[in-house]
């Protein structure tokens, strides 16, 4: 009866019939949250975190589909990973387009938004129109631009052609493939910038930018002196979402240069599938994927603590 | 906001010339696959030309186009149900009950979505083929093995974006329910659930769009017997030649729906796409 009582629980006053059934029903109370979310918290580890720690398993092993011997090797796999010039090439690649993927779909997808907000008439079908990109298959957009850009019937050397320029295969060079498919890439996911800083600008109050008018500050200085620094946290999830996107980009630059011409396309998803299911060097591609996990979480990691100051998350 | 005429002008030129980048390339790649095989790759592209069925035909009964329609509509609907099964009511436990771990769980589910697909892909194959070699259980090439990979990144935008919906409700709608002698979970079902039912539609189709368009899990770890839309449209590419309009023909099959669904959706189109960290 004593231990009912220093649960200290306002339901456990003086009953002295069921104590044990009803402290078992003051302990499911406390943790009732966890028959909610139990399921999908076991099928995540299953599905997410299991496969990681298998995977930082296997890297430490050479395990190839072939043979049934798994020698134990320690860190070699991660140094053969990082010591080869393909797998620095194609980290380097994907630097790159990370980069001006996310720079310049950014700074369309913001113009954009800013645009946008100067038209009447429209508005609704404009929109509409303009984000069609992001709910394509990425696999479809980059079939439709292999189309667009054949050197013999693609629409876009027509169209240079009346201009006087003569046919490009701008997919078949090594100077120009890379620029292309990024290109392709921001003309698929600016809209995505787009709908988010137009969905941030709607939540700004309206006060402090009537008042700046008013007192006759300049529109540059609006925006810069208070629409950017209010738009913050957008800005910052954009960027956010925009750079965890482009840095695992696969079915893109698959279906569009395949990695080519002479691994100058390759991002470092194509070439960890590739040396997994071309190679057959399964391990090599596991300690590869867990150096790209690294890599991707310190970035959003770094990023999420900028968006943290200011914001309160969730 | 009052904007001076020139510059509402100048608006609207740049946002149509946007617009024309958008719509040139997807309907001009969509009238091929209405076109006769000998106009497929016609430059200058014809425009009029007597449409015609033949490719999707093709691509349908003599490629077995509705068997890969079949596995796509099966797996992103499995996948897509069980995410909801999983998680609404953790969305639920999310929104309305205070405990310690909920934000560092909530954060945590957030950071599934840096992960990129390799990284899980990898090992789901490998893990596949050992519980085929060892146990006997295979998963490679089955529904269940997709729709269960598939959960890595439907559940947790699931849980996020449900989260954000019940927040949305008065927690007193359920506590009157319950005091007129419903439980929590009758409450949930019998109150909760009706209201809140276009925020799980919504969720459903954000979750289906992008399990229906899902290609790399699907290339890993499916085969001829659940091969997806989006890797039968690699099937027309041949090494030396494109079978354009049989391949535009598919890409509509993919596209047309999801685009119908968007419109649908369009408003609360922003709230899938970033995960609901906005609000």
């Amino acid at each position: 009866m004593g231990e009912t009582s220093t649960m200290n629980l306002p339901a456990a006053s003086d009953n002295s019939s069921q104590p044990f059934s009803n402290r078992l029903y003051q302990m499911t109370q406390r943790h009732r949250h966890w028959f909610f979310i139990a399921p999908a918290l076991i099928i995540l580890l299953l599905v997410v975190i299991y496969p990681i720690i298998f995977s930082t398993g296997v890297s430490l092993f050479r395990v190839t589909f072939a043979s049934q011997s798994r020698p134990f090797v320690g860190l070699q796999n991660f140094e053969r990973m990082l010591g080869n010039d393909d797998f620095i090439q194609s980290a380097l690649n994907t630097l790159y387009y990370v980069f001006f993927s996310v720079s310049g779909s950014f700074i369309i997808g913001f113009g954009v938004a800013l645009l946008i907000r100067r038209v009447t008439a429209g508005k609704e079908l404009l929109r509409l129109i303009l984000i069609i990109p992001i709910t394509m298959a990425p696999i479809v957009v980059g079939l439709m631009w292999n189309w667009m850009l054949d050197p013999l019937f693609g629409l876009v050397n027509w169209f240079l052609g009346l201009l006087g320029i003569p046919g490009q295969t701008m997919l078949a060079q090594a100077s120009t493939a890379r620029l292309t498919v990024v290109l392709v890439d921001i003309w698929q996911w600016y809209p995505l910038v787009f709908l988010i800083i137009e969905a941030g600008m709607a939540t700004l109050p309206r006060a402090p930018f009537e008042s700046a008018r008013l007192e006759g500050v300049s529109s540059w200085m609006i925006f810069r002196r208070l629409t950017l620094p209010m738009l913050r946290p957008v800005i910052l999830v954009a960027l956010l979402l925009r750079t965890v996107d482009a840095f695992r980009t696969f079915d893109l630059v698959r279906v569009m240069t395949d990695g080519g011409p002479a691994l100058t396309t390759e991002t470092l998803s194509l070439y960890l599938y590739r040396t997994a299911f071309t190679f057959n060097k399964l391990s090599r591609a596991a300690a590869g994927s867990i150096l790209m996990l690294l890599c991707i979480g310190l970035i959003s990691a770094l990023m999420f603590r900028y968006l943290y100051r200011d914001v309160e998350v969730g | 906001m009052r904007v001076p005429r020139s510059e509402r002008i100048l608006a609207y030129v740049i946002l149509i010339v946007m617009a024309i980048l958008v719509l040139v390339p997807v309907l001009a790649g969509s009238v091929t696959a209405f076109k006769p095989q000998i106009i497929w790759v016609s430059s200058p592209p014809t425009w009029i030309f007597e449409p015609t069925l033949e490719n999707f035909e093709f691509v349908f009964f003599t490629r077995k186009g509705w068997l890969f329609l079949r596995n796509s509509l099966i797996i992103s609907i499995g996948s897509v149900v069980i995410a909801l099964i999983l998680g609404v009511p953790a969305a639920y436990a999310f929104a309305r009950f205070r405990f310690r771990s909920s934000k560092a769980l909530m954060q945590w589910l957030i950071s599934l979505r840096m992960i990129p697909p390799i990284v899980v892909g990898l090992p789901f194959y490998a893990m596949f083929l050992y519980l085929e070699r060892g146990l006997g259980v295979g998963l490679r090439d089955t529904f269940p093995g997709l729709i269960i990979t598939y959960q890595t990144f439907l559940l947790p935008l699931v849980i996020w974006m449900m989260r954000g919906y019940f927040a949305e409700l008065p927690a007193a709608m359920e506590e009157s329910a319950m005091v007129e002698g419903y439980t929590r979970l009758g409450a949930l079902w019998r109150v909760v659930l009706p209201v809140v039912w276009p925020g799980i539609v919504a969720t459903a189709i954000l979750n289906f769009i992008f399990a229906w368009n899902e290609f790399f899990l699907a290339l890993i770890l499916a085969g001829n017997r659940t091969s997806t839309l989006p890797m039968s449209a690699g099937t027309y590419i041949v090494r030396t030649r494109v079978e354009w309009g049989n391949l535009f023909s598919v890409n509509l099959i993919i596209m047309v729906p999801v685009i119908v669904l968007t419109i649908i959706l369009r408003r609360q189109l922003v709230k899938g796409l970033t995960f609901g960290i906005l609000e």
